[in-house]
């Protein structure tokens, strides 16, 4: 007997774009959008093309188009439901796309093997909601694991590089703890240096605090914005921290119902916002 | 031997005339056979010695183990002796002499006389002295005779070793030297025997035994007997777990994975072994492999066809243990996994094994103790265990004792392992409510607690007045890109 499938839309996206035409496309459409320091001849570090994502029959990415710069700060803002996680999560494959495109250095990842998604992934950190650390390791094993594991660090080494991010997000009185013996913050904070440890190119975040007592926020924001100031870390956030976006973004991204709604810089998206919808949201959170 | 041939002779004569002649010849040569036969016989035992002398039939010892079968030295157990009185011989007084560290001192015996199947009143005066013991017939015992001997509370050497007892008679020619008895074997007396003997002496242990519930399930002597005789069958019942256990382990977490696969035939193979055999009795499952496999020509040591049907048995129950184990862990450990670029194999070993190992740890060990037990089925077909030992001396004693050692036997293992699961499943779940023991430092208390909120909050002040984002020094330094 046949098991039912469920029919999958199909969408008919092009190809993606060449490398140099995608690079000096983006160029085009982003320099006015972001304070990034654009350099000559500069590819995007990931570059998402008529993403279109299905959950059934809800379509929650309608062909968004996003590129992101290293060293760029992007923080995506949105109401729930608008697909912001949705988007963040195809980019290392966690969900898979139902159309479109993702590319990280012009590699497509997108319909790539397993391996080579792995390979792709080493150098996607991720940050969690949930956090999701691994509870039958400490804090220290919790960052070692992955260097380990899957760069095939050295132990000695790996135990260096968690020492070194441990502190640098104010744990190193905490390296030997479970993960359940620590506050929500601190976990999250374990989580940052887990993803920093492993040197990716580029960090997501999903919405790293809503999960936290408000109490507990400020901590896990202070490591990002150090974070974010200092290390040249390239960082796409997801996230309802109006303030955070204000300070540390290149570039707001504002989605809504799946798309891309209205883009820029803090100024441009905060204090002038073009769209309708883009004013409403912030007048609502703001309010 | 003699007896037997004569009643057959006179059963071959019984027949009688009315016999065919083909018949008659058949039986004549029956009876040359057993005369031949009888003189073969007479040969055998009478050759060594001269004629006309007593022949030694059988000697034996009663065993006096608690529990057991053998003869120990050193304590009273009761000695028959056999002989026979040869034709023209009567017999007078018969001496026997008990090899060096024995005594048939405190003995009293028995006189038995048979002529053929008759018994003969014997009048007799045994007199017990050190290592001999004298007996004087008062009328001569005449030819033919069966003599036994019962000598009650005689004791052997205390040391190892087959002894012959050995000694003198009088027939009406003087004083002849016995021939020597089959040799009886002897064993030393062992610690427990001695802590036997030591109970029966106390009169407390009298006043608990005459207690019929006392005597009957707690019978001191036999418990101490028991415990040294079980004991193999309980080495052999944790052999047996021990050794099927983690094969138990392996093909349950190989049909855990199988149920758990993307391919139907694969899942179909699983489920179908794990619900045949959660669904049908262990017992019914011994039956089938002890006596199924035989019936094929398959001849299996039954010590290892046991492990093997534990191990299938108990596979088919882990197997379940572990597909739930992996399943109740989040799917967000498997996304932070792969967020690190750890591929499927990778992730179970170093990530959802672990953490299962520590789920699953409570209900394997609830399993194991079952299997543990399940173990006492297999005397049912005739593996020596723990049970089948308790089974077979209680037979012997005629007391539930054993089984109440056995009990014990397997309370040893069973009740720290319960008191184990107790301690493990609080830990669990102390550590996921966050309240577990912590690394150095200490305990973190409500004090910490307040203190990191006080610390946030003063941050949360400091910012609020500077009203500028990141007064943090810079821990971050640009790190260091390959290949950039």
């Amino acid at each position: 007997m046949a098991r039912r499938r469920h029919a999958q839309p199909h969408f008919d996206v092009p190809p993606a774009l060449p490398a140099d035409e995608a690079a000096s496309l983006a160029y085009e459409h982003d320099k006015d959008l972001s304070t990034h320091a654009f350099k000559e001849g500069e590819h995007p570090l990931v570059r998402i093309e008529h993403l279109n994502k299905t959950f059934d029959d809800n379509q929650v990415l309608k062909d968004v188009n996003l590129n992101v710069w290293r060293e760029e700060i992007v923080v995506v803002l949105g109401p729930s439901g608008s697909g912001k996680s949705t988007m963040l999560r195809c980019i290392n494959m966690l969900e898979t796309p139902t159309a479109g495109h993702i590319l990280i250095e012009d590699d497509e990842i997108t319909g790539t093997t397993k391996a080579n998604l792995n390979e792709h992934r080493k150098r996607i950190g991720m940050v969690f909601q949930n956090f999701n650390l691994f509870p039958h390791l400490s804090a220290k094993e919790n960052v070692m694991v992955g260097q380990t594991k899957v760069l095939k660090r050295s132990k000695a080494e790996a135990e260096a590089e968690a020492v070194k991010q441990l502190t640098a997000v104010g744990l190193a009185d905490r390296m030997d703890f479970m993960p359940s013996q620590l506050s929500g913050g601190q976990q999250q904070r374990v989580a940052i240096a887990r993803a920093v440890a492993m040197h990716p190119d580029v960090i997501l975040f999903d919405e790293p605090t809503s999960a936290l007592d408000p109490e507990l926020v400020r901590g896990v924001l202070d490591v990002m914005r150090d974070l974010a100031l200092n290390s040249g870390m390239t960082m796409i956030v997801v996230t309802h921290e109006m303030g955070f976006a204000r300070d540390v973004a290149d570039r707001v991204v504002f989605m809504e119902g799946g798309v891309v709604v209205e883009e820029g810089t803090p100024e441009q998206v905060f204090d002038h916002p073009q769209n309708e919808r883009t004013r409403a949201f912030l007048g609502n959170i703001t309010d | 031997m003699n007896a037997r041939e004569t009643s057959r002779v006179t059963r071959l004569r019984a027949a009688g005339p009315g016999a065919t002649a083909k018949a008659r010849v058949k039986r004549y040569a029956l009876l040359v056979c057993a005369f031949a036969l009888g003189v073969i016989g007479l040969l055998a035992v009478v050759a060594p010695t001269p004629a006309q002398a007593l022949t030694v039939s059988s000697t034996t010892a009663r065993p006096n183990e608690d529990g057991g079968d053998h003869v120990i030295g050193g304590l009273p157990t009761r000695l028959t002796w056999e002989g026979r009185v040869e034709a023209g011989e009567e017999l007078e007084s018969i001496t026997l002499t008990m090899p060096e560290g024995g005594t048939f001192e405190g003995s009293s015996t028995r006189v038995t006389v048979l002529d053929g199947l008759n018994r003969q009143d014997v009048a007799a005066v045994a007199t017990p002295d050190g290592t001999t013991l004298a007996i004087v017939f008062d009328e001569p015992i005449p030819e033919d005779s069966l003599v036994r001997l019962e000598v009650t509370g005689v004791a052997f050497p205390n040391a190892d070793g087959d002894y012959v007892i050995e000694g003198t008679y009088e027939n009406q020619l003087g004083e002849q030297v016995l021939p020597s008895s089959p040799a009886i074997s002897v064993i030393a007396n062992t610690p427990v025997q001695g802590l036997v003997n030591w109970l029966d002496q106390q009169p407390w242990v009298e006043a608990w035994n005459s207690n019929p519930f006392l005597s009957m399930f707690f019978k001191p002597q036999i418990l101490v007997s028991s415990f040294a005789a079980l004991f193999p069958g309980w080495l052999v019942c944790l052999a047996i777990v021990l050794v099927a256990y983690p094969f138990a382990i392996l093909f349950g977490l190989c049909f855990a994975f199988m149920k758990m696969s993307r391919f139907i035939v694969v899942r179909a193979i699983a489920v179908t072994y794990i619900n045949i055999l959660r669904g049908t009795p262990l017992f019914l499952q011994i039956y089938i492999a002890f006596f199924g496999l035989p019936m094929l020509g398959i001849q299996i040591n039954v010590y290892i066809l046991g492990c093997a049907v534990m191990a299938i048995n108990s596979s088919a129950y882990l197997a379940e243990i572990f597909r739930a184990g992996i399943q109740s862990i989040p799917v967000g450990q498997y996304e932070a996994a792969a967020s690190l670029g750890m591929g499927h194999m990778r992730t179970m070993i170093s990530i959802i094994l672990p953490q299962t190992v520590r789920r699953v740890l409570p209900t394997v060990t609830s399993d194991f103790i079952t299997s543990y037990k399940d173990t006492s089925l297999l005397s049912s077909v005739g593996v020596m265990e723990l049970m089948m030992y308790a089974k077979n001396m209680t037979a012997i004693t005629g007391n539930i004792t054993p089984y109440m050692t056995a009990a014990i036997f397997y309370l040893i293992v069973t009740l720290p392992l319960i008191k184990a699961i107790t301690v493990v499943e609080r830990r669990i779940a102390r550590s996921e409510s966050g309240q577990g023991p912590r690394p150095k430092g200490g305990e973190l208390t409500e004090e910490d607690l307040q203190l990191d909120l006080a610390q946030d909050a003063l941050a949360q002040a400091a910012h609020a007045e500077a009203d500028e984002p990141a007064a943090l020094e810079p821990a971050y330094l640009p790190l260091a890109r390959e290949g950039a």
